[in-house]
């Protein structure tokens, strides 16, 4: 079975089986390999990929149920090469460590920036309630979202 | 050479925004064409003899491309000792060892086969606890110990004892029979704490051209090397290592683990052959941080003078020695460290059991040795009645003060960090209202760890177009020395911007040897090096601008992409108009340069089994923070955490702030809710993230960070490493806060809500550890003796 999916705005194909972990097909079909496979239990956070907009463990999303969704990666976020404005701020708030955990932290604070109506710190380390980090201890990459959550504030 | 401070600067890393964007890729991201996938046969059984091993119906399996096994790789490999094998031999040790490794076209196909391998086992008994190991007629994990190839000698071992390492200076015993001092004992337990890092274990392996290429997720390309060359028994020099970017180590990665199956497996096949752990594998067979038990005693004068202390130190390697067998080094400098001593014995034995083998974990053996040595210091503090503040300020180790190996110690340094935090305690008001009607506690904590130096080599090429590459072995697993430190270390040197350094991924057919990334020595030790081939680089460039300008080389600086005459701005050349001229009049400028630990004294005959005796770069640590305790459900919140860390220089600090808020979340973990339990089969209970509980956002609070720098340093530029040292006594901060807080000797972690609860209920019976006897000396093979004399 031929499985129609919407990847970073573009219709790919899929040949897998639809029971398929969401997040195998985008890595070993797609070389989308920005997801990350950490736990495979929903429980880190670092395969987070939007579908519709909405934050999702892709380890535990049966590709079968994500098609006619509209998925985005981590891999989508610079357009152009032009990073994300919370890319570019984690970016300069040297946030980033080993960086594995960072595609996942991404793509929910994206979700939930494009939602969150001028959050607080502890608004924004709710939201990463998904999402665990081994090596930063969190609070620079809360700084630079919350710095980006004003930022947007400012701009909008 | 330019000032040191000009190197100062928060320097951003090249490789966060690939990171960023989900670009960068890691050993798990990688591919090669023609790859096949692997899987471990693992045992689940603590203890067996190996009867039969029958892979003939599992290699006609669809997909099979090679199964190999304790026939194909010969060779043991360790630390100290050669006793761990790359498959199981003849016998079981551990639950989760390997037993056979399957390459197949899918991985699925590759588990099918595993599973279709017949294994044959006769159960045999087990020992899963140190107690159990150290009980008299224990059975042995391994009978045949003796006939091991010893790779240091030095370590008195027997038995299920894998290596035993001991420090005595001065006479205890008269001591402890002095009528003026008060005598206080302790002991303590700790679990396990796993990584975690987010990047399994991977590698991916080829045999091309008789020789093998692993590109592998480690921290120490060059032990990947060496032990998978002992075991498969090939030259070392048929072994190529090259690591991508690391996605997280912490020490995990510190020693050889899956590289040598796939290399196997790829030369059997003919084919590049990947082999990534699960995380479940991770989890079951993590080369954990060890678990340990210590009994420590002190005789304490009433105005606090520590005139002998004594301790035994119980850590459990394992199945096999692996780092534990180095580590008991470490509990000279952990236990035996913070403050001033008298005279002091010290054994430190690493223990066979039946259990998954232990490893390193970012200041391995400190941070429970600093736990156990605080709360003491705690407990020697009520029991005397002085105030633990005023008893630290006035014992801690100062100018001229002994070490227990009777290393001298240089500059006081402990004792103004003390005065640091006390000027950041008294800046802010206490956060005891958010205790609430919770139980409030404070604790400030000392701590001591070193910089562990050893060999590193570093080459770097000057570019005609102003660009340096540096090559060396060097890993960057997420701290950014790689990335940071070492382009602004090389920078300085050359006269060039930071990001016009290039750093080559470590490769072993192009770097030379280094140790490995670890035990922060990458600045210090990478660094030197790198500054001793910067100081060749600058020769040669400096020799061609001198004949360009017809200026003496030493009238000549370089500073801004520029060789300049000193002090006339604008003069001389670019750094890449003489480069070019280099090249063409007398070839490319490089250099190359090395450096190793110079060695620091320690008093002859005092330790025994170390690796080792005294250390080159000592670092110290002040930590301090505030809890609240739920009395309800024993819930610990930590209200304010703050450090003082000397750092030497500080290259980066904002880079260093980064190291030290994730260190210390690391270390609240271990402390609070990273626990590690072990069935009665040998098996780790907890098998990934929902019953192992990591740190979250919610659970941390913003680390107030003061750099201490200026204490002495033979590291570059006046620099200590500063990613090591942040874990170090996070858990002996939140134990005397806690035990502070609830007025109950804490002697155990982690401190659980279930722990604290029944702390609090009185229902926590006293901790005993009846193996270890409480008569020093019938806890060691062998005493040395070292009498010591006035420094
Ligand atoms: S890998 Fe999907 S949540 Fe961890
Ligand atoms: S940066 Fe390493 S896990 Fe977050």
């Amino acid at each position: 079975m031929r499985l129609s999916l919407e990847i970073n705005g573009e219709d790919r194909f899929s040949l897998s089986d639809p029971l398929t972990p969401l997040v195998d097909v985008l890595r070993d079909e797609f070389f989308l390999t920005g997801a990350k496979v950490v736990c495979r239990e929903g429980f880190c956070g670092a395969c987070t990929v939007l579908l519709d907009g909405q934050p999702a463990v892709s380890c535990l999303v049966p590709v079968g149920l994500a098609a006619g969704c509209k998925i985005t990666t981590v891999e989508s976020l610079a357009r152009d090469g032009v990073l994300s404005p919370l890319q570019r701020v984690m970016e300069e708030y040297d946030a980033v460590q080993c960086g594995m955990c960072f595609p996942g932290m991404l793509m929910t604070l994206t979700g939930f920036l494009a939602r969150a109506r001028n959050p607080s710190r502890e608004d924004i380390k709710e939201a990463l309630v998904g999402n665990v980090c081994r090596c930063t201890g969190y609070e620079r990459i809360v700084d630079a979202a919350l710095a980006a959550a004003q930022a947007t504030v400012v701009e909008g | 050479m330019p000032e040191p401070s000009t190197a100062v600067k928060n320097f951003p890393r090249r490789d966060a925004r690939d990171k960023l964007r989900g670009h960068t890729r890691y050993t798990v991201d990688r591919g090669r064409p023609g790859m096949l996938h692997a899987t471990l046969l693992r045992a689940n059984t603590p203890s067996a003899r190996i009867v039969r091993i029958d892979a003939s119906e599992a290699r006609k399996m669809p997909g099979v491309r090679a199964i190999v096994s304790a026939v194909d790789a010969p060779g043991r490999h360790g630390i100290g000792i050669a006793d761990h094998p790359l498959f199981a031999t003849g016998r079981i040790r551990y639950d989760g060892e390997p037993i056979a490794a399957v390459a197949a076209e899918t991985l699925a196909q590759a588990r099918a086969a595993a599973a279709a391998i017949v294994v044959e086992l006769e159960p045999l008994p087990a020992v899963i606890s140190m107690a159990d190991a150290l009980a008299p007629d224990a059975p042995l994990v391994h009978p045949d110990w003796r006939s091991y190839e010893v790779l240091l000698e030095g370590g008195a071992r027997a038995g299920n004892v894998a290596w035993e390492a001991t420090v005595v200076r001065g006479d205890v015993d008269a001591a402890f029979a002095r009528s003026d001092v008060a005598i206080v004992e302790s002991v303590y337990r700790v679990g396990r704490q796993n990584h975690v890092s987010f990047e399994p274990r991977a590698v991916i392996a080829s045999y091309e051209d008789g020789r093998f290429h692993i590109e592998t997720s480690t921290q120490v390309p060059w032990s990947v090397r060496n032990a998978t060359a002992r075991l498969l028994n090939v030259p070392p020099s048929q072994i190529r290592v090259t690591v991508p970017a690391v996605g997280g180590g912490f020490g995990l990665k510190f020693d050889c683990a899956l590289e040598p199956f796939a290399a196997l497996l790829a030369r059997a096949a003919e084919r590049p052959v990947r082999l990534v752990n699960s995380r479940q594998e991770e989890m079951l067979t993590c080369l954990c941080r060890e678990n340990a038990e210590i009994r420590i005693r002190s005789a304490v004068t009433k105005e606090g003078e520590i005139v002998g202390r004594e301790a035994v130190v119980l850590m459990d390697c394992g199945a096999y020695g692996g780092e534990q067998i180095f580590l008991t080094t470490m509990t000279a400098h952990t236990l035996g460290g913070n403050y001033r001593l008298g005279a002091v014995r010290l054994a430190s034995r690493a223990i066979y059991t039946n259990t998954a083998p232990n490893g390193a974990f970012r200041a391995c053996n400190g941070v429970y040795n600093t736990f156990a040595l605080e709360r003491h210091t705690d407990e020697i503090c009520a029991a005397i009645g002085i105030d633990p503040l005023a008893f630290r300020r006035h014992a801690v180790l100062g100018d001229g003060d002994l070490g227990s190996t009777g290393q001298v110690f240089e500059s006081d340094v402990l004792g103004p960090m003390l005065d640091r935090m006390a000027e950041l305690r008294t800046a802010k008001p206490s956060k005891r209202p958010m205790a609430g009607p919770r139980l409030y506690g404070r604790a400030t904590t000392v701590g001591t760890w070193f910089v562990f130096v050893g060999p590193s080599a570093a080459t770097i090429n000057l570019n005609a177009d102003g660009s340096a590459t540096l090559v060396t072995s060097g890993v960057e697993i997420g701290s950014g020395s790689m990335m940071q430190a070492l382009p602004q270390i090389v920078s300085n040197a050359l006269g060039l911007r930071p990001e016009d350094v290039i750093v080559r991924a470590a490769d072993t057919d192009a770097g030379g040897y280094d140790v490995g990334v670890g035990g922060g020595r990458t600045t210090v030790s990478l660094g030197a090096a790198s500054m001793a081939a910067c100081v060749e680089v600058r020769r040669k460039l400096l020799e061609v601008a001198s004949e360009m300008l017809e200026v003496a080389p030493g009238d000549l600086v370089l500073a801004d992409g520029r060789v300049e005459i000193i002090g006339i701005k604008g003069s001389g050349a670019t750094i890449v108009e003489v480069a070019e001229r280099a090249q063409r009049v007398v070839g490319p400028i490089s250099g190359s340069g090395s450096f190793t630990g110079p060695g620091v004294v320690a008093m002859p005959g005092c330790a025994t089994g170390h690796f080792i005796d005294a250390i080159d770069i000592p670092v110290f640590a002040v930590h301090e923070c505030e809890v609240a305790v739920d009395p309800e459900t024993g819930h610990v919140e930590v209200l304010s955490y703050a450090v003082v860390q000397d750092v030497g220089r500080a290259l980066n600090p904002r880079a260093i702030y980064g190291q030290i808020q994730g260190g210390v979340v690391q270390g609240l973990g271990y402390a609070l809710h990273e626990e590690i339990s072990i069935g009665a089969k040998g098996r780790i209970d907890q098998t990934g993230f929902e019953t192992y509980r990591t740190p979250l956002a919610q659970d941390v609070v913003p680390v107030e960070i003061s750099l201490y720098e200026g204490a002495p340093s033979i590291g570059p530029l006046g620099t200590k490493g500063a990613g090591e040292v942040p874990i170090l006594n996070v858990a002996a901060a939140i134990a005397c806060a806690v035990s502070n807080a609830t007025g109950r000797p804490v002697q155990e972690l982690p401190l659980t809500p279930p722990h604290v609860l029944a702390l609090l209920l009185g229902n926590k019976p006293s901790l005993e550890l009846p193996h270890i006897s409480a008569s020093w000396r019938d806890n060691v093979f062998a005493e040395p003796s070292c009498v010591a004399r006035a420094p």
